[in-house]
């Protein structure tokens, strides 16, 4: 419709408070179709929550969340998210293809239960992901790149435009971080938007094509080449990163 | 005589059932310490609805008693909302205060009603047959057997209908959420029920002990299955037992009902927690003897590997000088030994231990990982 224009996500002027604690201040974002983006920034610079505002999870003070020109509750059907691996109890009693099934729950809607197709659009996710094999297996039995596999299998399920996730490299082993880039890349290749929250800065210019700098507000953002530079890395880190590109 | 055992019977095992089925969600949930809350902050709300309709089952009672329930749930969350006080502490301020509003309120008037702090504290189940459901002068059965029924069904139907979204909501709050499923919703709609139930099954069993029957079957469930599904179908059949067991203890001792219930579930809890496969203490103390075993014989394998053809050999595989080589202690040598004839991975030639192909491979493949 709108052509090169159109934004895939498009933050302005988001600000979130807890109390009257700002964690993010007066943010502009906007990312548009096909890319994948890095959010990268210290500690407590208020990356989870951006993704948890984007996603409606937190109310923000100020401003304003748009997903291809709609706001996030008229676009759920076409965003996909990846929580923290943390952020849920493994010990809960469920299986591998069970969890990734719920990523199909959006779809379904309130009380339709999940049925054959969700059975095997669930299976090739798995497939994907190379956790075919693992379908029966109790949740706490795996390791935590199986977790990390399993989260990013419910996500793709879900057959999002626009994909969220919350530090998906986190605690995994080298080769599910392989496994997870391609992933990441195969969909962009298909056209989709992808924002990861990322902590690892030596590896931000292989894996990314695009990069914002947060730290409570935007530092900067656009394609890594131009954003990456250890100008904006110093002020985003306060100096306190022994970082050269 | 064998109607009022069969009544009692009945009614404890619709009970503990209706209680279970969301004490499942509740465990999984962590907020056990919640149903006691409810079943205590609940008394404030049946005394008042009481001195009203004067009457124990009365629906408007269990409604009454039902709402302050999800009050003291709201209260719980407003204070933990201000960040200054954490979950249990904000528990431990909330229930004490309503159920000490109820007790003052039963002291005050209880000479003018009948409401019995005995009764309300532990229930008593034997009592409950006696008042019956009469339509048109004929006895359809115990009351209180209806309304435990009825709170069970509309917990089955709720959490049948519902079971994805409770599945997702208890999972991944936040998944839930961003898929539109308003987390907040299905979690009131989980309370009011845990309410409702804490309310119907004070009747029989008292407000302490209904956290017995909430918090019991699923903790017992929760240690034989990893699906979800079962927990919930093993968590009812665990609460007819305890209801079973309890009542049979209660009538052959002659002691309360609702006492020796609650005491059978703790006891069919351990019980499952020690014979459990896999997970139970006695299959996990098996285990550890087995792999203790298995590291000897791993150990002892390599030592024959290491020096199998060497000029040394002889010495060192010699059955009567292996305990000083691994500097064991001779009678673990013997079983060790043994333990590895038994399993073929050492064979016996004279005076020597000798490596089975089996004893070679097991051993070289220790070596590698």
């Amino acid at each position: 419709m709108q052509g090169a224009e159109q934004k895939a996500i498009q933050v302005t002027d988001l600000t979130v408070a807890y109390q009257d604690k700002p964690v993010l201040w007066d943010i502009d974002l906007d990312v548009p179709p096909g890319v994948l983006l890095s959010i990268v920034g210290p500690n407590g610079a208020g990356k989870t929550t951006l993704i948890k505002a984007i996603l409606g999870l937190v109310r923000p003070a100020a401003g304003n969340v748009l997903i291809y020109d709609k706001p996030y509750e008229a676009q759920r059907g076409i965003v996909g998210y990846v929580p923290q691996r943390g952020s849920v109890d493994w010990d809960f009693p469920t299986n591998v293809l069970d969890v990734v099934m719920m990523g199909r729950y959006g779809a379904l809607g309130w009380i339709r239960r999940p049925r054959k197709k969700e059975r095997e659009l669930a299976m090739q996710a798995l497939e994907k992901v190379g956790m075919e094999a693992y379908t029966t297996r109790q949740i706490s039995q795996l390791s935590g790149g199986q977790q990390q596999r399993v989260f990013l299998a419910r996500a793709l399920v879900q057959d999002a435009t626009v994909y969220l996730m919350d530090e998906p490299f986190q605690g995994v082993d080298a080769t599910t971080e392989r496994a997870i880039v391609t992933l990441l890349q195969e969909l962009r290749a298909d056209g989709k938007t992808v924002v990861v929250v990322h902590h690892d800065l030596q590896t931000v210019t292989d894996y990314f094509d695009w990069v914002m700098l947060l730290n409570i507000r935007r530092i900067a953002s656009g394609p890594v080449d131009e954003i990456f530079t250890s100008d904006n890395l110093r002020e985003t880190y306060g100096g306190r990163v022994a970082f050269m590109k | 005589m064998l109607q009022g055992h069969l009544d009692i019977l009945l009614i404890a095992i619709v009970t503990a059932v209706a209680c279970a089925l969301p004490g499942v969600f509740l465990v999984l949930r962590r907020m056990t310490l919640m149903s006691d809350a409810i079943s205590h902050a609940i008394l404030p709300g049946i005394v008042v609805a009481f001195f009203l309709t004067e009457s124990l089952s009365s629906p408007l009672l269990i409604l009454a008693a039902a709402g302050t329930g999800v009050l003291t749930v709201l209260f719980v969350e407003l204070l933990q909302r201000t960040k200054l006080v954490k979950e249990d502490a904000a528990i431990g301020l909330t229930f004490p205060a309503l159920f000490s509003i109820g007790v003052i309120l039963i002291s005050r008037f209880a000479g003018n009603v009948h409401l019995d702090m005995d009764a309300v504290l532990l229930g008593e189940l034997a009592y409950a047959p006696l008042n019956r459901l009469k339509i048109f002068g004929s006895d359809l059965g115990p009351v209180s057997l209806y309304v435990m029924g009825t709170i069970f069904v509309l917990n089955l139907v709720f959490i049948l209908l519902f079971y994805k979204e409770l599945k997702l909501v208890t999972f991944d709050a936040s998944l839930a959420a961003a898929l539109g499923f308003v987390p907040t919703v299905i979690h009131y709609g989980l309370m009011t029920l845990v309410s409702v139930t804490t309310v119907g099954a004070f009747d029989a069993v008292g407000s302490i002990l209904v956290v017995a029957l909430i918090a019991g079957p699923p903790a017992t469930a929760y240690l034989m299955t990893d699906r979800l599904s079962r927990m919930l179908i093993f968590s009812a059949i665990i609460g007819s037992v305890n209801a079973v067991t309890g009542y049979w203890v209660a009538f052959l001792f002659d002691v309360s009902i609702a006492g020796s219930i609650a005491t059978m579930t703790l006891i069919i809890f351990v019980l499952i927690f020690f014979v459990v496969p896999n997970r139970g203490l006695i299959a996990i103390a098996r285990r550890h003897a087995r792999q203790k075993w298995e590291f000897a014989q791993t150990m002892l394998v390599i030592h024959l590997l290491n020096h199998e053809g060497l000029p040394e050999a002889e010495t060192e595989s010699a059955i009567a000088d292996l305990h000083e080589h691994l500097s064991w202690d001779p009678g673990f040598t013997t079983q060790v030994v043994k333990y590895a004839l038994n399993n073929r991975c050492v064979s016996r030639e004279e005076t020597q231990l000798i490596l089975t192909e089996q004893g070679r491979t097991i051993a070289q493949q220790a070596l590698v990982e």
